[in-house]
């Protein structure tokens, strides 16, 4: 008989095929509850918000702006990048604990499949959910800008295509955070509700607490806060008109962060995050 | 390290030899010197363990005796400290992917996505599989009777439907190995019927079925050959009825006070156990002449002023082995 060490490498593909990932994306499209919050806070938040708005300015147009004014692209914008990280963080924890809890994982590694590629495959199913959803949301508040925005008010400005962009794909950067920090403290912890109030709690108070105050004795050190790094990154366009990323930090009252400075913290998140949680999912007992 | 009774070997092995699939012969699960411990526990301690190709392979031994530990080591769904394994003939950890391509398996309770339909879950495991594993789908669901099941939810399912939906997953690899760590938990008696024919069906198919239980019944129902561990090592291992022969005989004696008798040939020595039932006791014999171990048990029941009614040898059941082989190795201890 050939025997072999205990410490050979295994040769075990790493890049999750189509099927892997078609499978991942099943599982999560069927957890009605999720899908439903999910639809709830990218595609029907922005709906809601903008019929409330139209059919306030319809009641009383004196009163209350037209549905589509570039305030209210702000407004729609932050409120769904509030909401869409914190669904981000649920997706990306719920993908990344349920073959754990649900007792999965140790019929999904008897198969064979390298670890790593069943871990890498809860990415794309992930965010094709959560972005796909996110775009749908983001283009109501496009639609709405762009076709009852006007008239506008004097000194006001439609966003240009291009401010657009820059919004959309901001506000999609951030859920791609919250999805990859979500699944990687997820896969860490193996359970659902501590991660997820962990990440609700670094998104809504720790990180407008260290983006907003300078803190004696704290040398900048919230600078490595992804959310502060994206708050500096965030388009003029939904900052009420003022740049606020490389070259100005104003509305922050910490220093403003250089670009590589911005890229290096986010990207460590992203990248930091996922690799730990592949590093538990390749050496967990299943 | 104790030294394990010698094992046979393909070719002196009845069904192995006949209906083995890999022309090459060869083990289908070889494991050496392994090992596991958890902190300062030895879950498995320096294993030696050959499982031959094409029959049914109890492995047997008390709760926390280490069976799941050994199976999930040579599953890859934990580590060894030291040893080395093969799966068919395919070394693993090093090429655990090629050597989980015909293996099947359950371990533990079977559980699957709850949201899930039967068939869905199927779908992700054969995904994961790869290959033609989808084709097998539709098959593995018709042979473990659940067709007509298969687009329910998983919630819904009984234990012994999850048992079966584990059953089915492992038929997804077409697979020449079968590990199946009690596979009869949780069933009631039909369940435990209907999955001891499958079993018994797919080792008829030539597949080799490790079957880890402690319900010692079941394995002599279903197994051919097995091997017993306690306190992490294997202590005996091989066709069933080799070792329940030497266990030696036992004698169903129908006596007037059975638990008199009992205390009367404890002193005696010759008997290895002795177990009150209910029209008598079963003496399970020591190793010498049985003629006159017999009458030894006659005469002292009559001293005793039992009045013996009859006297039956009958053969040592594989629970008698069992308690037998493990009570020595308690003593060695």
């Amino acid at each position: 008989m050939t025997q072999h060490s205990l410490a050979a490498g295994q040769r075990s593909s790493w890049l999750p095929p189509l099927p892997v990932i078609g499978a991942k994306l099943l599982e999560l499209r069927r957890r009605r509850v999720l899908m439903i919050v999910t639809v709830a806070f990218t595609v029907a938040l922005p709906v809601i918000f903008y019929g409330i708005r139209l059919i306030f300015h319809l009641g009383d147009p004196a009163r209350y702006a037209l549905a589509g004014a570039p305030s209210a692209f702000a407004t729609a914008v932050t409120v769904m990048d509030e909401f869409g990280f914190i669904i981000a963080v649920t997706l990306g924890v719920t993908a990344g604990t349920t073959d754990l809890t649900d007792g999965m994982f140790r019929h999904l590694v008897i198969t064979g499949r390298s670890r790593l590629a069943l871990y890498l495959a809860r990415i794309p199913a992930g965010l094709s959910i959560l972005l796909s959803l996110a775009a749908v949301g983001f283009t109501v508040a496009c639609l709405v800008t762009g076709f009852l925005g006007s008239p506008l008010p004097a000194g006001a400005v439609i966003p240009s295509p291009g401010a657009m962009t820059d919004a959309g794909l901001w506000l999609e950067l951030d859920l791609v955070i919250g999805f990859t920090v979500g699944l990687g403290l997820g896969s860490l912890m193996g359970q659902r509700t501590v991660p997820v109030i962990l990440l609700i709690v670094l998104e809504i108070i720790i990180t407008p607490i260290m983006s907003n105050h300078v803190l004696p004795f704290f040398i900048d050190g919230q600078r490595l806060l992804v959310g502060v790094a994206m708050d500096q990154l965030k388009p003029a366009v939904l900052a009420g008109g003022t740049r606020i990323g490389p070259g100005g930090s104003i509305g922050l009252n910490i220093p403003p962060m250089p670009t590589w400075a911005m890229i290096t913290v986010i990207a460590g998140w992203i990248i930091g995050w996922s690799a730990i949680g592949a590093w538990k999912m390749s050496t967990r007992d299943a | 390290m104790r030294t394990n009774r010698a094992v046979r070997g393909p070719a002196s092995t009845r069904l192995a030899s006949e209906a083995a699939p890999d022309r090459n012969g060869g083990w289908a699960v070889e494991v050496h010197g392994l090992t596991k411990r958890f902190g300062a526990r030895t879950a498995v301690d320096n294993v030696d363990l050959l499982v031959p190709r094409g029959c049914a392979f109890g492995y047997l031994g008390p709760n926390g005796a280490g069976k799941t530990t050994l199976i999930r080591v040579l599953l890859g769904l934990t580590r060894a400290d030291s040893g080395t394994m093969s799966l068919l003939g395919i070394p693993v950890p090093s090429r655990r992917r090629d050597a989980l391509a015909r293996v099947g398996a359950i371990v533990d309770e079977p559980r699957f996505h709850g949201h899930l339909t039967g068939r869905e879950n199927l779908k992700i495991l054969a995904a994961a599989r790869g290959g033609n594993a989808a084709v097998q789908i539709a098959p593995a669901l018709a042979r473990t009777r659940l067709t007509e099941r298969a687009d329910d939810k998983v919630s819904a399912y009984s234990m012994g439907m999850r048992q079966r939906l584990g059953l089915a997953a492992c038929l997804l690899a077409d697979p020449q190995l079968l590990i199946l760590d009690e596979p009869m938990n949780g069933l009631d008696p039909a369940g435990m019927h209907e999955m001891r024919d499958m079993i018994r069906g797919l080792a008829d198919e030539g597949r080799t079925v490790m079957l880890s239980s402690h319900l010692l019944d079941e394995v002599q129902r279903t197994c051919d050959q097995v091997a017993i561990v306690d306190h992490g090592q294997v202590i005996r291992q091989g066709p069933i009825e080799e070792l329940t022969e030497s266990a030696g005989t036992a004698i169903e004696v129908q006596c007037s006070d059975p638990p008199a008798a009992a205390r009367a040939l404890g002193t005696l020595g010759i008997a290895s156990r002795i177990t009150i039932t209910e029209n008598g006791l079963t003496v399970t014999l020591a190793a010498g002449p049985r003629r006159e171990q017999a009458a030894e048990i006659t005469r002292r029941l009559a001293e005793a002023g039992i009045s013996v009614y009859s006297l039956q040898q009958t053969h040592a059941s594989l629970e008698d082995w069992f308690l037998s082989v493990t009570s020595r190795f308690g003593e060695e201890k």
